[in-house]
């Protein structure tokens, strides 16, 4: 009797303590859906994180919806009629966005975290298998470089305004960040032209190692080459834009397909788009509040909140392809209204740089550096070319405003107008090219954080 | 930790020495009144472990150590009793009913207390109070009961989370939600399934009505035992137990409700609606000709050109050809909101007794219950089952174990168009049914939340097992060992299913299958030391430990594409979308310690301290200590006041301590990638910036509190005086956004709360007709007393230094300009504007109250009880976020109005609040201070009124009890607000603690609370 007490006072004990010392080694406990840097050793891993950059692209707010939908928004004029709920849209569209734009902060925070990671692919190269550190570099260097280009084309005054060496655009961050040093990391705004210089340095570096074509709709040299042309454009240097654009024209292997429609809502790219957002099912930018398609498709498809204003086809000839390339439909709000084409479906391709963007700009770049065309292709034909597919009737001759006009149909709802009217320094419906309102704030959470931060005129 | 092994083990070689001599004492104990014997009556050794049940004679028999003077007799509805058994082998023993208020015992951490010892603050609430109270969990129940517990149930909507704070909110970025502890065993209270839809409320797994007591700990001395949760507070509920030695008796409980808003907000009617576009017409065609922006030739002309575009862009075209001008459609979309009347049916079947080693509670319940909101309906069934058996004199083990299923039907949250909520948006010219087709309107100006609400559905099923089995072994007669393990489980599935024909369902159809799992398993071991050290000195302590482990997975698939209606399950989605499986997990190793003396019932003194160690934290921090003391005089003792009558209780008492809060999910101080699926290419993206550094918020609360009672009693209560002074706050810093990460997870930060508790009670009357009163009221005052410098903003709600939590900032309206009728703001320099943007956001209140309490006066009368209680809430603001479409005039788009428009600006001369109405030219819409109100009310929350059957018709039943009653709650309502006061929208399960804790007193289209009325019957055999 008096044995079996011991025996259990001393189990007890016994369990006790094995309990509590078995327990420490517990509180070790690791996440089970994400990975710590410690887990990113291989070329494999350092090769997800580029692959994390895409997806970065793909998001709503890049190429995903805002690059295009913002732009357009703030571009709109006659063109678009915004007739959505949500707040946030309805001030760029009526120009009322104020330093608190979520639209504003949230851009700005998917850039930069897409330029995080490809920092961090660009810190960790050494660990890419040999042969391919040249490509991955590459291709990490593409995607900063265009990341760079569209912060200042949304924060800053463009570079046709001028007072490039002082007007301020968009912090420079080229390393990745792995601890806070509230030092360091209270970077004040570059100057628009140091951006530039980084933005031409990067997609110069990623056109001379990027592979012609590429696996997964990933960065090409030509993708590289016709930001370049892009760049260029911007800064009025149109003799090598045009020798941009030619090459990517000549040696890409691009080809127009065959009728405007066939250009849009594809499951891969098309022949004629030399880099393109890809998407599916499983992997999109949104389909309920968020995604291009969300915004400019009509009910039920999306949201139905940008329409086509009836002004805007009238730039259009009858028999003009793209003026038929619409449809009616009703937004989400009981509007009835006219709806692109382009952005018809969920789910498909975001063409982000299309040949015929690379034509018209060879056209518009040859135009204006005169001479003999680069290429050996007028203009003329060129512009004639695009009007071709789109069964327009061929122009006889051309001036720089049919060139710009064939831009704005042809480029029209992809986010392409507001920048055409900032490099020529063209109206903008009552607005100057440089009206303050048409850069966007700085968010002022950023001001918050970060005393450096200047903001821009007007909020 | 080694030091303390060693000293553990050599309190278990300590209980190994021999036992002292004991003797036999024999007894009966008898009824005061008349002699009769009183079987039942706990008879238990003082100051030593063991004790007996009287038997159906009222005889009992007990072996007491050689070393115990005095027994204790305790039974319920008398006062107890300490006999001395000095030299003595048998005794007879008198009971006299009384009250028992000196000798009730409350819950506390790892054990029990007498309330006259306790020298914390703790409240403590009684079955009576949370039985039988239309409310799908118990939390919603204990409203306004307990001082300085603030409870907002938000909504009228069913199973929705609840915002509860004990003595304020004191984190910012980690959770304010108390610790809930049933039956010794921490639950799990925060699971969620739809990050995209509100929060739920997991702890509506608990019946109601199995809890027997719900105690809050409030200050240090109290709380310090759980240490590092232990920051906002303790809830422990102690659930319904048998009793020894008594017959079995069943508790049948039936009742049904019928449920209605409490109050309407009432919106414009057709004929209302189309004054008003028309005069919005009016408006702006003046601005328009007097601007000259469109070049009109004369005014007249404007305003017919005006007059036509609004009468075609809206009034034909959403009234579909039907006659808008003579009112041919005048619909009422807020009556298409609501059930008339919700229904709810409640049944309860318990049966509870126990023989001589063994007692046992077992209930069964089932209840539905449909929310006053269309699509929102609660059931729920389950059983419970309390098991205690004493194996030897010295071995007890026993099981608490509840089944639970419920099921939430549940309707997409306030900010979706698709929500009945929002309904009342849609304007009183627009059919319900399109006259056209015969079907439901699918032109309305916002989608038609009629379809979602017809064909869509949404379900959140959870299974929920909750128990422990314990032993409890007496060493000693001072030395005992408890050992428990318990396990919650919790399984939630949720589907919805968004037909094609409906707005969530594009067309396409939805679909979403959620299956989340929580296991929690937590043992505790400790020893109950309670030496005998003499009449004088009474020393309890209390020393263990406690190992907690959360297991929690979520896999979430979402489809599309179904062919029709027919199959609303996943097989009906041809393409699915998302694919997610996510599981967390986490751990928790503490080591108790406590100790309570008193010195002669007079002085009383207690120490605790705990260290808790967490995954929550990297190997830098990831141990924690917590501390905490108290002191307690109770003068009545004294030889001064013990003869007097007038003072029955006085006792001062005072405490300090130190808790922590960890609740900020896993893994926050790692540096973390992750996953994302760009078409054929998986990948990493940095998400989440590393501090190894991270450790405890600590939250160090001071407390002064007095007891009283007067006049044997009959007027009783507490005052406390309080202060919590939360640092290393658990803060999600803005970073700048350049580095890639926009916030990083670091110990930053000081808030405070202070504030006063004040409770009385009191027996107005006595005898035949009985009257107490009980009252409540808790002040608290929140501060953040440094961020340095940060703000942190959740809509119009910030975080900043030297304000309360929830601030609302903005621009500060002052009324309609009486010339133009433009909204007027105050500009930076104090002067008005009719320019929002010249016009700073500045401090314009503040969403959390001065004080809140409640009231209740109790009433009976031969078999007649009648309860009536009321709740207050005083000095928060309310911000009427949908009041920018709702009252804007026209400003957000062409909403249907409340009646407040009908004071709006006209003419030039108009003096009023209410700015003009204008589609082109609006004014007045934007966020400001204009949609800000006083959310003060007092509310009737319940009147119940209840008839126990008299004796002599229940003896010629052979039952033991028949009570009907009724009962209303939310009678009646004062306040300024326009609509339910007791509203603020729930926030989305998904969003950050940060956001969750800085928004409140927002109502953003939400469900008022529900009128209810229930009629019950309760059978007792």
């Amino acid at each position: 009797m008096k044995l079996r007490k011991y025996i259990l006072h001393a189990s007890l004990a016994a369990c006790t303590l094995a309990l509590a010392s078995g327990c420490n080694k517990k509180l070790d406990v690791l996440p089970s859906q994400e990975v710590t840097p410690g887990q990113i050793t291989t070329s494999e891993d350092v090769k997800a994180v580029l692959a994390g950059c895409y997806a970065s692209l793909q998001h709503a707010n890049a190429f995903g919806e805002r690059y295009l939908v913002v732009a357009d928004l703030l571009g709109r004029d006659n063109a678009i009629n915004f007739v959505g709920t949500f707040a946030a849209y309805r001030a760029i569209s009526v120009k009322q966005q104020d330093r608190n734009s979520s639209i504003a902060e949230d851009m700005w925070a998917r850039a930069y975290i897409t330029i995080a990671g490809a920092n961090t692919v660009l810190d960790k190269i050494g660990v890419v298998n040999k042969d391919e550190q040249k490509v991955v570099t590459a291709e990490a260097r593409f995607i900063r470089g265009i990341t760079y280009f569209e912060l200042v084309n949304f924060y800053a005054q463009p570079w046709s305004a001028g007072n490039t060496t002082a007007n301020d655009a968009v912090p420079i961050v080229l390393e990745p960040i792995s601890s806070y040093d509230p030092t360091r990391d209270k970077r004040p705004r570059a100057k628009v032209s140091e951006v530039y210089k980084l933005v031409i340095d990067d997609l110069t570096a990623a056109l001379n190692d990027l592979p012609e074509s590429n696996e997964n709709a990933r960065a090409t040299k030509y993708a590289a080459e016709a930001f370049l042309a892009r760049v260029y454009m911007n800064q009025g240097r149109y003799a090598e834009a045009a020798a941009a654009a030619n090459d990517v024209i000549a040696k890409g292997g691009f080809v127009l397909v065959t009728s405007v429609d066939k250009a849009f809502n594809n499951n891969t790219n098309s022949t004629e788009d030399i880099f393109a957002i890809q998407q599916n099912k499983q992997s999109n930018a949104g389909t309920t509040d968020n995604g291009v398609a969300t915004f400019y498709s009509a009910k039920p498809v999306g949201r139905g909140d940008l329409q086509i204003m009836a002004d805007w086809l009238n730039n259009y000839e009858d028999g003009d392809d793209r003026k038929a390339f619409v449809y009616e439909g009703t937004s989400i709000s009981g509007i009835d209204g006219t709806y692109t084409g382009k952005w018809k479906q969920q789910y498909k391709v975001v063409p982000v740089v299309r040949l015929s963007e690379m034509v018209l700009t060879r056209a518009e770049a040859n135009f204006r550096s005169g001479g003999a065309p680069v290429g050996g292709v007028t203009p003329l034909a060129d512009v004639n070319a695009v009007r071709a597919r789109a069964h327009a009737g061929d122009l006889s001759v051309v001036t720089a405003d049919d060139i710009i006009s064939e831009r704005f149909r042809e480029l029209a709802f992809e986010g392409d107008r507001l920048w055409t009217i900032k490099r020529l320094k063209l109206k903008l419906g009552s607005r100057d090219y440089n009206d303050p309102i048409l850069v966007l704030p700085v968010p002022q959470t950023e001001r918050d954080v970060n005393p450096n931060m200047t903001q821009n005129t007007g909020y | 930790m080694s030091r303390f092994f060693s000293w553990l083990t050599m309190l278990m070689l300590l209980c190994m020495v021999s036992f002292a001599q004991s003797k036999q004492i024999t007894g009966k104990v008898t009824d005061a009144k008349d002699g009769s014997p009183l079987p039942g009556v706990t008879v238990k050794t003082k100051g030593a472990a063991g004790g007996t049940i009287t038997a159906a004679d009222g005889a009992f028999k007990l072996s007491v150590p050689g070393n115990v003077n005095t027994l204790v007799f305790t039974f319920v509805g008398y006062a107890d009793q300490e006999v001395s058994i000095a030299g003595k082998s048998s005794i007879t023993v008198a009971l006299s009913a009384g009250n028992k208020d000196i000798s009730e015992i409350v819950v506390v951490g790892y054990g029990t207390q007498l309330k006259r010892e306790v020298t914390g603050s703790i409240a403590k609430i009684n079955a009576k109070e949370i039985e039988d109270v239309p409310v799908p969990s118990f939390e919603s129940a204990i409203q306004g009961k307990a001082a300085g517990v603030v409870i907002e149930s938000g909504s009228g909507r069913l199973g929705q989370g609840l915002k509860v704070r004990v003595r304020g909110t004191s984190s910012i970025s980690a959770s304010n939600q108390p610790l809930y502890i049933v039956d010794g065993m921490p639950v799990e209270s925060s699971l969620q399934t739809d990050d995209d839809n509100e929060i739920t409320n997991p702890l509506t797994d608990i019946n109601p009505n199995d809890i027997e007591s719900v105690e809050v700990l409030k200050d240090a001395a109290a709380t310090a035992i759980y240490g590092a949760r232990a920051s906002n507070g303790v809830v422990l509920v102690t659930t319904k137990k048998g009793k020894l030695n008594q017959r079995t008796v069943f508790n049948l409980d039936v009742n049904t409700g019928w449920a209605t808003p409490t109050m309407k907000r009432g919106f414009l009617n057709a004929k209302q609606y189309v004054e008003l576009i028309e005069e919005a017409a009016v408006n702006d065609g003046k601005t328009d000709f007097r601007n000259h922006d469109t070049g009109y030739g004369s005014e007249p002309e404007a305003i017919a050109a005006y007059k036509k575009s609004y009468e075609s862009d809206i009034l034909d075209n959403y009234s579909l050809g039907t006659d808008w001008r003579n009112g041919a459609v005048n619909t009422n979309w807020e009556n298409e909101v609501y059930r008339h009347p919700a229904r709810s049916n409640q049944i309860n079947l318990s049966a509870t007794g126990g023989s001589e080693k063994t007692r046992f509670f077992v209930s069964g319940f089932y209840s539905s219950q449909e929310a006053i909101v269309i699509n929102n309906k609660f059931t729920r069934y389950g059983a419970r089952l309390s098991l205690d058996h004493a194996a030897t004199d010295k071995l007890n083990v026993g099981i608490n174990l509840s089944v639970n299923r419920s099921q939430l039907d549940r309707i997409s949250q306030d900010n979706e168009f698709s929500s009945p909520s929002q309904l009342v948006a849609q304007i009183p010219i627009s059919p319900i049914i399109d006259p056209n087709t015969g079907k439901l309107n699918s032109k309305t100006l916002y989608d038609n939340g009629l379809f979602d609400a017809q064909y869509d559905s949404d379900k959140q099923i959870s299974f929920r097992t909750l128990g422990n089995v314990y032993a409890t072994y007496n060493f000693l007669p001072w030395l005992n060992f408890r050992s428990e393990l318990g396990a919650d489980i919790l399984n939630m599935n949720e589907d919805y299913f968004k037909s094609k024909l409906s707005l969530d369902g594009a067309g396409i159809g939805k679909g979403q299958s959620i299956n989340a799992q929580s296991v929690s398993l937590n043992t505790n071991n400790f020893f109950t030391i309670t030496p005998s050290l003499g009449s004088r000195h009474k020393l309890s302590m209390v020393l263990g430990t406690s190992y907690l482990q959360n297991e929690n997975r979520n896999n979430i698939t979402q489809g599309e594409s179904y062919p029709s209606d027919a199959v609303k399950n996943l097989s009906g989605a041809t393409a699915i979308t998302t694919g997610i499986g996510k599981n967390f997990r986490y751990t928790f190793l503490s080591y108790f310690f406590r100790a309570n003396y008193a010195y002669n019932e007079k002085y009383l003194a207690s120490f605790s301290i705990r260290t808790d160690g967490s995954s929550r934290f990297g190997p830098n921090n990831r141990y924690g200590v917590f501390p905490a003391g108290s002191l307690g005089w109770v003068i009545s003792q004294e030889d001064f006041l013990k003869e007097s009558k007038a003072i029955s209780l006085l006792k001062l008492r005072a405490s300090a301590g130190l808790t922590g809060n960890a609740e900020i999910g896993e893994g926050r101080f790692l540096s973390l990638y992750k996953i994302t699926n760009y078409p054929d290419l998986p990948g990493f993206q940095p998400s989440q910036l590393a501090n190894p550094d991270l450790r405890w918020e600590k939250t160090f609360q001071a407390d002064v509190g007095l007891e009283f009672g007067f006049l044997e009693n009959r007027i009783s209560g507490e005052v406390d005086v309080y202060k919590k002074n939360t640092s290393d706050l658990l803060l999600d810093v803005n970073i700048p956004l350049t580095t890639g990460y926009g916030i990083i997870t670091q110990n930053l930060g000081k808030m405070e709360n202070k504030g006063i508790e004040f409770s009385l009670n009191t027996r107005n009357l006595e005898g035949e007709f009985k009257w107490t009163t009980s009252f409540n009221i808790g002040f608290n005052k929140n501060k953040i007393t440094n961020l340095q410098g940060q703000v942190i903003k959740s809509g119009s709600q910030r975080a900043v230094e030297g304000q309360s939590i929830g601030t609302f900032y903005m621009p500060r309206f002052i009324g309609a300009d009486k010339e133009t009728g433009d909204a007027l703001y105050m500009d930076s320099t104090g002067k008005p504007t009719n320019n929002i943007n010249r016009a700073p956001e500045v401090v314009v209140g503040s969403s959390n109250p001065d004080f809140t309490g409640g009231f209740t006066n109790n009433f009976s009368y031969k078999g007649f009880d009648l309860s009536v209680f009321f709740t207050f809430v005083h000095g928060n603001k309310i911000f009427n976020s949908a009041g920018t479409f709702q009252t804007a005039g026209f400003g957000n788009g062409y909403d249907n109005q409340t009646l407040d428009i009908l004071n709006r600006w006209q003419k030039p001369g108009d003096i009023t609040d209410v700015p003009r109405v204008s589609i082109t030219y609006p004014t007045g819409y934007q966020t400001s201070s204009r949609y800000i109100y006083n959310g003060s009310y007092i509310r009737l929350k319940n009147v119940t009124l209840s008839y126990n059957l008299p004796k002599r018709i229940i003896e010629k039943l052979k039952i033991q009890g028949i009570k009907v009653y009724a009962a209303g709650y939310n009678l009646w309502t004062k306040t300024d607000y326009i609509s339910d006061p007791e509203v603020s929208t729930t926030p989305l399960a998904g969003s950050s603690n940060t956001t969750r804790n800085i928004s409140s007193g927002v109502d953003r289209y939400t469900i008022p609370q529900a009128k209810t009325y229930v009629v019950g019957l309760n059978v007792r055999f």
